[in-house]
């Protein structure tokens, strides 16, 4: 089995009735980015706890590098990091006792841990204030060192349960360079997030999963061009530009060209629509056609999630458990 | 089994290292038993100028028939809430990340338990350089002594260990503090640690007769009031048994706790 991940027909039904996952089936290649997209309640961190071995699985099954991990759960366990959605550091420890302690109960040798520690405090920043308590950190410094507890063993597999929730902008895309390297050296990264961007800048693959099942799964460039094509609207100076038109849509690209309300002109590109403007712009110039403004939409994995599901992820999110993770946030913030 | 000593070690390093950083709670440690024997011990020293309140409690010194209780109760209290941790474990997500590492399950109770036997052996030996300070006189001598603070440890772990089963169902402190306090209270008071069994009305007896609270100050008292005797061997393994039993117990419950 040449997969780092193996998920056959997982089904997770809670003791009381709840299914949160409904047949589930995916592997993961060893050395991607791999990404669970959807809203809360979707069934993503279900999914994650059950492939690690916190919930048993009601049917299906599971394999980690190679690993049945219902038969030999100790052994996958070590074969792979875990950084919960909840940031998991005790605050009254510092922060090399807590990641000390990680190493201890993956039962690694304390020069082993040591030597380990040092690089991975220092990769994240957090060398300096090594023997801080955590109370005093930042909630972005606590996931850092979240996620390098999870890395002290040297994991091959690495889960990250929404690494960035509830993270400003700039802690999130250093999250994310982090998350690049440990591809960078091979590792293979399963995370879930409900944050789109997230999902298109890092992931090499994601699965599109809504109540309990994959609606879709493959690149994001690829579930994104099922959308359509790229959308460029544009507005002219003249009034009469058909000639100009007619000449656009000898393009192969692109697909359509239509008129809208107020003279604005819609242009359909199959794909790459930013590489199509400059070519726009060029064939304006030698038809005498002055182009006074331009604009380019892209289809997002939000549009993706609508073709599936019928609504956006936003729009999910807003009806469901949003406000019950807000106020868990904020009861660990006053902590 | 050895690595379950070493897992429960670092489970237990884990909770005193934060015990010994609460400087409040340290402080708090040192000066509750200072209370209980000032003020209970003042308020009830009079009990003893009556011959025969003194014969009932074996002793002339009420201070001496208290120690043991005061210790039971020191101990009871600060064990019995050791699955509070569990409790904020799971709520930030640190109990997932012990039960995803590859430490054997029963590690985290062990750990928890043990540290709540340290942090129990501490409060006794507080308990007893003041006791001794105030002129209490431990009648089995210096061994005695370490008797009494060895069942200290060993009902420590078994009231943590309760705890801690318990914390595993009960998903928030509130409710496992209500559900502890429920039991500790009438525990507390229908026994005989602050009065002998003997001068309480009928009803009252009957109950303390069958609370355990009762038979586990039973041979730190002798300790205290009488000296050495074979039924505090006895009464010992007794203990010692409902260790085994409580440890089987919530090896079992946090076997089982990724079962749903």
């Amino acid at each position: 089995m040449n997969e780092a991940i193996v998920v056959e027909n997982l089904k997770k039904v809670y003791s009381n009735g709840v299914e949160a996952v409904r047949d589930i089936s995916f592997s993961v290649h060893y050395g991607e980015i791999f990404g669970f997209l959807g809203p809360n309640g979707a069934g993503k961190s279900t999914t994650i706890k059950t492939v690690i071995g916190l919930l048993k699985p009601t049917e299906g099954k599971i394999f980690l590098d190679g690993i049945d991990t219902l038969k030999d759960p100790y052994k996958a366990r070590l074969v792979k990091g875990y950084a919960s959605q909840e940031t998991a550091v005790d605050d009254r420890l510092t922060a090399y006792e807590n990641i000390y302690l990680q190493g201890k109960y993956f039962h690694m040798e304390s020069s082993e841990i040591e030597k380990n520690a040092e690089k991975l405090l220092k990769m994240f920043g957090l060398w300096e204030r090594r023997n801080a308590l955590v109370e005093t950190f930042s909630g972005g410094m606590m996931k850092r060192l979240d996620i390098a507890a999870a890395l002290i063993h040297q994991p091959k597999i690495l889960f990250l349960d929404e690494p960035t929730l509830g993270l400003d902008i700039q802690t999130r895309s250093a999250i994310w360079d982090y998350i690049r390297k440990f591809k960078e050296n091979g590792m293979t990264i399963f995370l879930t997030t409900h944050y789109l961007e997230e999902a298109d800048a890092l992931c090499d693959r994601v699965a599109i999963i809504d109540k309990g099942k994959i609606m879709a799964l493959d690149r994001p460039g690829a579930l994104k061009s099922q959308i359509g094509g790229d959308l460029i609207t544009m507005t002219f100076k003249e009034d009469d530009v058909s000639k100009y038109l007619e000449k656009i849509k000898e393009i192969p690209e692109i697909k359509e060209v239509a008129r809208m309300e107020n003279g604005v002109y819609s242009i359909v590109v199959e794909k790459n629509g930013d590489e199509m403007i400059p070519r726009l712009f060029k064939m304006a110039d030698e038809f005498g056609v002055h182009i006074t403004s331009v604009r380019l939409k892209r289809p997002t994995l939000d549009d993706v999630y609508m073709k599936y599901t019928g609504r956006t992820i936003r729009e999910a999110e807003s009806t469901r458990d949003e406000g019950r993770k807000m106020r868990m946030m904020k009861r660990r913030m006053k902590r | 089994m050895n690595a379950l000593i070493i897992d429960s070690y670092y489970v237990a390093w884990r909770e005193l290292k934060k015990y010994f950083r609460g400087k409040t709670r340290l402080i708090v440690t040192v000066i509750q038993p200072f209370l209980w024997l000032v003020l209970m011990g003042n308020a009830m020293s009079r009990l003893t100028n009556n011959p025969f309140a003194a014969q009932l409690l074996g002793t002339g010194n009420y201070l001496t028939f208290m120690t043991p209780g005061v210790i039971l109760m020191t101990v009871m209290f600060s064990s019995i809430f050791s699955g509070t941790t569990v409790v904020w474990d799971r709520r930030f997500g640190y109990l997932d990340k012990l039960l995803a590492a590859p430490i054997k399950r029963g590690a985290i109770p062990f750990g928890k338990m043990a540290a709540s036997a340290v942090q129990g052996l501490l409060q006794a030996v507080i308990i007893v350089i003041v006791a001794l300070l105030f002129g209490v006189k431990f009648q089995s001598g210096f061994l005695g002594v370490l008797a009494i603070l060895f069942i200290a440890m060993l009902l420590s772990f078994i009231l943590a260990g309760f705890s801690l089963a318990l914390s595993v169902k009960i998903k928030t402190i509130e409710t496992l503090m209500a559900v502890i306090n429920l039991f500790m209270m009438p525990l507390m008071f229908a026994s005989n640690a602050l009065f002998p069994v003997k001068v309480m009305p009928a009803w009252l007896k009957a109950i303390a007769k069958v609370n355990p609270i009762t038979y586990a100050i039973i041979p730190m008292r002798d300790l205290t009031v009488s000296g050495w005797s074979i039924h505090i061997l006895w009464y010992t393994l007794a203990i010692l048994a409902i260790d085994a039993v409580v440890m089987l117990w919530t090896n079992w419950v946090f076997k089982n706790a990724v079962a749903e």
